[in-house]
This record gives C-alpha cells, structure tokens and sequence, in this order.
C-alpha cells in the first residue's frame, strides 16, 4: 500500500447504505495499527472489540490465510492480513473453526506462531470481515476510517445505483465539501490511497 | 410407511406393480433402507442400466411427520458413473407426500422393451403406470409445468429431464420444492440415468386424503420436536449464517483458507472469489426483489436456500449452493453470479448434476475447448448437452468421460465422480474421505461433523496432525446414520455444539417410534450402512487401490499453502476397519 499520497474523504450515510461497503470489507482493507502484538490485543484494546464478542461471534480467524486457534499467542506483525468470521456451515466451515475438535482435518492451514521478531511498531494491516460480522464490525470500521486505494474507491463509487446516490449529499474532501455529483462524476484522486471514513446516521 | 411398492417396469405384457409389508426395513428410512436394499438384492455386477439394477426411492425415518427438517428424500441404485452403490439425497416435497401416502420405499425394477416413457401416479387409492410420449425429450421445467396442468398443485412431482432420458451419467433426478419448481436434485452419480434407462420420465405424488403420520406418543414428540426447532434457532449457523446467506457463505471463507480450488483445481484461490461470495449473492437476491431465506420443503427452520432474480427482478434459478457457485464459478474462472444463475437454471432443467457439470467444464476448459473464464462458452457447452449433440453427450457423461475424451491429464474425480469444492491437499481430512467413501468423490458423505457429541470412536486429539482417517471414519459413520434419518444434514452444525439438541432429536425418533434410542444405537445404524455399502462394493471388484486420489494430488503442489496430498496409503487403509 502507497502511503505517500493520501487523500482523506469522509461521508456521512444513512445506516440503511451500509450493504453497499460489504463488498470492500469483504475484499479486503488497509488500517494503520500498533503491531508486534498479539491479536488479542489487538481486536480488544486498538479496536475495541469485547473479549465475548471475540470468544463467542468472531469464531474463524485467519492470520496470514491460516486458521488460527490462539488469539492470545499469535502475533500481528506489519503487512498481516486478518480475515474475520462468524461460524460456517460445512465440514470444512466445522473446521476451519477456532480450537474446535476438527482442526486436525485442516493439515497444513492451521496457524503456529514463530519466534520469529516481531517488531512493536506502527504499521499496516489488512482486514477482511465475513457474513454475519460485515453488518455488525463494519460500521466501526469504516467509523474510524480504513484505507483504499485510488482505483479501488473509483470502481466503488462507479459501481452505486441511484438508490446510493439519492442518499449522498456529498462530503468532505481534504477538509474541504465536496457534492454528490463531484464523488460520482470524476475520479478525485489518481494515484496512492485514500483515507476513507464513513459515519452512518 | 408400513408398505413397499415394487413397480417392475421389465414385466411382460406392460409394467405391474406389487405391494409387501415393510417386514425386515422397518423403522429404516432414507439411505439406511436404500442401501441395505440394494446390497441384498441387486448383482453387484450388473449393467447400472441393465434391467438387473434397481432404483430405491425411499423418505426419511421422520418424513411425513409434523417433525421439522425431515423433508430429505433418498434415492440408492448401484451407479453408472461409478460403478459403485449409490445414494443421492435432495430435499423438496416429494418424501414427505411419499411417506404419508404411506411408502417406506418405492422401488423401480426391470427395463421395458421399446421406446414408450411412463409416468407413474402415487396416490391413496394405489399406483397407476401409463405410457405418455407427449413428455419425451421435455426439460424439468415444461415437464412440470405440463404436468401440472393434468395434476394440479397440490401434489409433488420427481422427474427427469432429457439429461435423464438419454442416460447421461451426470443426470439428476428432480423433486419439486413448495412453489412445485424442479429444483431441488438427487444429483450425484447418475441416478438420473438409471430412471431414464426403466423408462420413468415422472413420478406424480398426490396425498390427498392422507394424514400427517402420526408418532407413538404424540405428546413427546411435540415436546421433543420444539426443543430441536428452538435449538436450531438459536445457533449461529443454523439459526444465523445459513439463513442469511446459505451456503455459499462458505466462499470467502474457503479461499482465504486458500482450499478454494480454482482453473480446474491448479490454485488454491480466486481473485474474483468475493463477487462470488454468498454475502454478494444475498444482497443481490434481496436488491432484485428475490429472496435469501428460504425452505426448500415446508417444515424447514434452517431454510438455507433463496430465490435468485434477474435485474428486472424475473426468476432465473433457485439461489445456487456454494458448491454450484464454485464448480460453474471459481473453478472455470468465471467471477460473474448471473452467469452461474443462468447455468445454474440449465442444469436444472435439463437434469443433470451441477457439481459434476461445472467439474467437466472446468475440465474442458483445461482440454483448450475453450478457454478459462469464457462466460458465454461455458453456457454454449452446457446447451450442448441439453440438445444431445455428440459433444454434449460426452460432456454430460462427466469430468472422467470428458477428461479420457479430450486427453486431459488432471482430472479431480474419484472412482469417476467429480470432486466437490474442497481442495484436499491443505484440507487433507477431506481428502481422506474422498478418497474412501463408499459413493466416490463427495464431500457430504463426511459431513456430519457432530462426531463428538455422537463420540463416534472416541475423542480424537484436535491438534493431532495424524488424526486425519480416524475423523473421517467417524464423520463418515456419522453422517450415514443423519442420511438414514432423513434429516438434512445441516442439522448436524446444532447437534455438535448442543447436547440438549442432538438429544432432542433422538427424543424425536424414539417418540415417533415407541422406543428408545441411544446415541450408540445411531453410531450402530451407520456402521451397519457403511458395511453393508462396502461388501457391495467389494463384490462389485473394487479394491483398496480405488480408495485413493488421483495421482497429480500427490505431486503437485498448490499455491498458497504448497502443500501435496500426504496421507500414507497403510492409513487410509485402515479406515473401515471396526
Ligand atoms: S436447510 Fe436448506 S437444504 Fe436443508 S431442508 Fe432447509 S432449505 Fe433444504
């Protein structure tokens, strides 16, 4: 991620809009964070998710594309990626599932943490939310801002139908009001990421 | 369900029917009777689409009932795809009407002579065969549709489409869901084809006048039947994920874990993989007027299916199940939702498997036929099979057929089925039991991951990497025992996290019943299932060395794990030893 030239928009939606930023949670976003911890801390103290509601609702992680069974022991280092879901239908859903009693069928996909440094720092990581955690992390998520690049918010506002556009009264651009029709008209930015922050009402 | 009709298509002089008492298959149901069934009376030997082979069409244990999720209907014959015994199971309103005109099981025997098709009509008052030639050739949709006209709705319909008719080993057998659409199939290992080869083009199942059956000791099993309902609600699986977005759901998921495999099986994951996604699907249904929740037969609580709408807000299919979604999708390249909707829609119709359709074309793509992605291609190849050309025969015969066909070296089929949308290299339990499983490739024959609350062989160590056969020995016999039920499998997810409700669910059959039933007398049924399975399929010439993937599994690695298939074969040998 490009953090050279970054843009900031901020947007203020009804909370009726927030299916349409399911398919950026979903892909895939940036946020700045302290890593070298584990994820423990950092789903609870940086981003203020409960300990019950990350023993009972977030019950597959993954860490690097591996399914992790310890968020006390495993380590976010710079550049993680960290994908978050509710509990899955299906044998492999079963066991894919944090510290359940199939995880021995998953072979080389489970996470085991390495000594490996881990340097305390900020840094960056990649965040994707699934089904049933879209509707309930996302907006906190993009409340506190997430970073997107250029291109990726350009297809993002390309792609609304009119039903998005009704709802937008446009925003603020690097403090400055921008409308409806600017966000919908033409690309504001070409290159490097955005800071995009969206407050639902 | 105290009754067997035997309808022996082959008789001289036109088909006739017998009717016997139920006798040694009482209180069996589904899979439990179609196997044990077809392991006795069928040579193992025999043509699959001979007029030796029989069809068993059987209901659930619980079908029929006012018991929730009982609506599964087996079908058991021995395979022409595979060669090996067979049960394929589909939901819709077919074994419910079944089980309260009162069939434990319907069996199709013999083969007519000549070209004349039948149509068979269930009712109370008995079973009438009549030749009808106005239906042939017709897809699952006119079919019912004209059907329909002369039955009414208020009946339940399993039919086959031309893909049936013609003997494609991928073709499906049809039952129809509440709004009497062909959607909902018995899809796996060319069942289709052995109704098509006794000349059966539908089956009308009208209950008119019939009751509910009733249980036992009616009392307790209410009882028993509202705590399984409140125990699949409140579990986030059952009672959320499945809901709200069926299982699709499963397609982030899968290729984050990078087992979502991709490009017929070279890539562990997909870069379109969340335009795919069960929460893109349900948004899309929903904006479209469709819908995401949905039951494909009425007393389903899960209701994990949905209706899937075109942009001006028309029907196009049944909202597609992760594995169609991958095996039309992903695994062809091909990230759009409308276009596997559309395929989705034509599989259907014409009656065929949508796992093993999407496989073949995954596969055809790899032969050059055309190339990885082609949206429009892929739609092109499936109306060849759907209009019988030469192609299209080969390609609806399956992944095998077509591999052999074109000379394509990695086909991901076992004992010729089509493997499902697991990768078994990173997700090596799963390779385990395609590899194993009585019915070739199939991820549903593992899948009743409750086998710690069964406690099906004990406690297995979860973080034990060598614990691989031991679980899918017990998922297996699990899952044999839940098929035998005619429950959906889905119910599987609430029974491993809550005792109460795999309790309530043995309440359930024990009140139906009149007896008692014990955890261990479920893991018993299974066993009984799976053996009876295997010594068929030991007698039919299958051996260990079938009990294996195919070799590029074992070579080639996959990105991003790099992982190879690496279960030693003495392991997976020891799988049915009990
Ligand atoms: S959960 Fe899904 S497959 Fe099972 S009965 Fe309900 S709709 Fe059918």
């Amino acid at each position: 991620m490009n953090a050279t030239r970054q843009t900031r928009l901020t947007l203020t939606l009804p909370s009726s809009l927030i299916g349409d930023f399911f398919p950026i949670l979903q892909q895939g976003f940036f946020v700045t964070a302290h890593v070298g911890c584990t994820l423990q801390r950092l789903l609870c103290r940086q981003w203020d998710i409960s300990p019950d509601y990350v023993a009972t609702r977030i019950t597959t992680i993954f860490l690097n594309a591996k399914a992790t069974d310890n968020v006390e022991t495993a380590v976010v280092r710079d550049g993680a990626t960290i994908a978050l879901s509710g509990a899955m239908p299906g044998l492999v859903g079963a066991t894919m599932r944090r510290g359940g009693h199939l995880a021995a069928m998953r072979g080389a996909m489970t996470y085991h943490e390495t000594p490996a440094d881990a340097v305390d720092r900020i840094g960056t990581v990649r965040v994707k939310l699934f089904n049933i955690l879209l509707p309930e992390l996302g907006p906190a998520f993009l409340g506190r801002g997430i970073l997107v690049s250029c291109d990726d918010l350009a297809s993002f506002f390309r792609e609304r139908d009119e039903s998005f556009w009704k709802s937008c009264d446009g925003g603020i651009l690097d403090n400055m009001q921008v409308s409806a029709g600017r966000l919908r008209a033409e690309p504001f930015c070409r290159e490097g990421t955005v800071r995009l922050t969206v407050n639902f009402r | 369900m105290d009754r067997i009709a035997r309808i022996n298509m082959g008789a001289a002089g036109g088909p006739t029917v017998t009717f016997e008492e139920v006798g040694e298959y009482a209180g069996l149901g589904g899979r439990a009777l179609t196997s044990l069934l077809i392991a006795r009376e069928v040579h193992p030997l025999c043509h699959p689409l001979g007029n030796e082979n029989k069809l068993v069409i059987a209901p659930g244990m619980l079908s029929g009932t006012t018991g929730s999720m009982t609506g599964r209907l087996s079908v058991g014959c021995k395979s022409p795809l595979t060669g090996t015994i067979k049960e394929s199971n589909a939901g819709g309103q077919a074994a419910q009407v079944m089980a309260r005109i009162g069939y434990a099981a319907v069996i199709l025997e013999g083969k007519p002579e000549g070209d004349d098709l039948y149509k068979i009509i269930i009712n109370k008052d008995g079973i009438k065969i009549e030749v009808d030639n106005s239906l042939k050739l017709m897809d699952n949709y006119p079919l019912v549709e004209k059907l329909r006209q002369e039955y009414g709705d208020k009946v339940a319909y399993i039919t086959i489409g031309s893909g049936g008719e013609r003997q494609l080993l991928a073709a499906s057998i049809a039952c129809t869901d509440p709004e009497l659409r062909p959607t909902r199939h018995c899809g796996r290992g060319g069942v289709g084809a052995v109704m098509g080869s006794k000349r059966v083009k539908a089956i009308i199942l009208d209950d008119a006048g019939m009751k509910m059956r009733a249980p036992k000791d009616p009392e307790k099993f209410r009882d028993a039947n509202r705590k399984f309902v409140e125990g699949l609600r409140k579990h986030p699986v059952t009672g959320e994920g499945l809901p709200a977005y069926g299982t699709n759901v499963l397609t982030n998921v899968l290729n984050e874990a990078g087992g979502y495999p991709t490009y017929n099986f070279k890539q562990g994951q997909f870069a379109g993989a969340a335009k795919l996604s069960g929460e893109a699907q349900a948004e899309l249904e929903i904006k479209r007027g469709g819908s995401a929740t949905h039951g494909c037969h009425r007393g389903c609580v899960i209701q994990c299916s949905g209706i899937y709408n075109d942009k001006d807000g028309h029907y196009i299919t049944k909202q597609p199940e992760y594995e169609t979604v991958w095996s039309h999708g992903g695994n062809c390249g091909i990230d759009d939702l409308d276009t596997v909707a559309r395929l989705d829609f034509m599989d259907d119709n014409i009656g065929l498997d949508t796992i093993e359709m999407g496989v073949t074309i995954g596969v055809a793509m790899d032969a050059g036929l055309i190339p990885f992605g082609d949206r429009e291609g892929a739609i092109r190849l499936l109306d060849e099979v759907g209009k019988g050309t030469p192609l299209g025969r080969v390609l609806g015969c399956g992944a095998e057929i077509t591999g052999k066909v074109f000379g394509v070296e990695k086909v991901p089929v076992v004992k010729g089925q089509a493997m499902p949308a697991y990768d078994p290299r990173p997700i090596q339990g799963i390779g385990v039991t395609y590899a194993t499983t009585t019915q070739g490739a199939d991820h549903t024959a593992g899948y009743a991951i409750a086998t710690n609350i069964l406690k099906v062989g004990g406690d297995v160590d979860p973080l034990k990497t060598e614990g691989q056969v031991e679980l899918s020995r017990n998922l297996q016999i699990a899952t044999a025992a839940i098929d035998s039920t005619g429950m959906c499998l889905f119910i599987a997810f609430a029974i491993m996290d809550q005792p109460e409700t795999f309790q309530a669910l043995l309440d359930m059959l024990g009140a139906f019943y009149g007896i008692t039933m014990t955890g261990d007398d479920v893991v018993a049924l299974g066993k009984k299932v799976l053996s009876a399975e295997r010594d068929f399929n030991a007698r039919a010439g299958f051996t260990k060395a079938h009990d294996r993937l195919p070799r590029f599994f074992y070579t080639e690695p996959i990105a991003p794990h790099n992982q190879v298939f690496s279960v030693p074969d003495e392991e997976m040998d020891q799988l049915f030893n009990w």
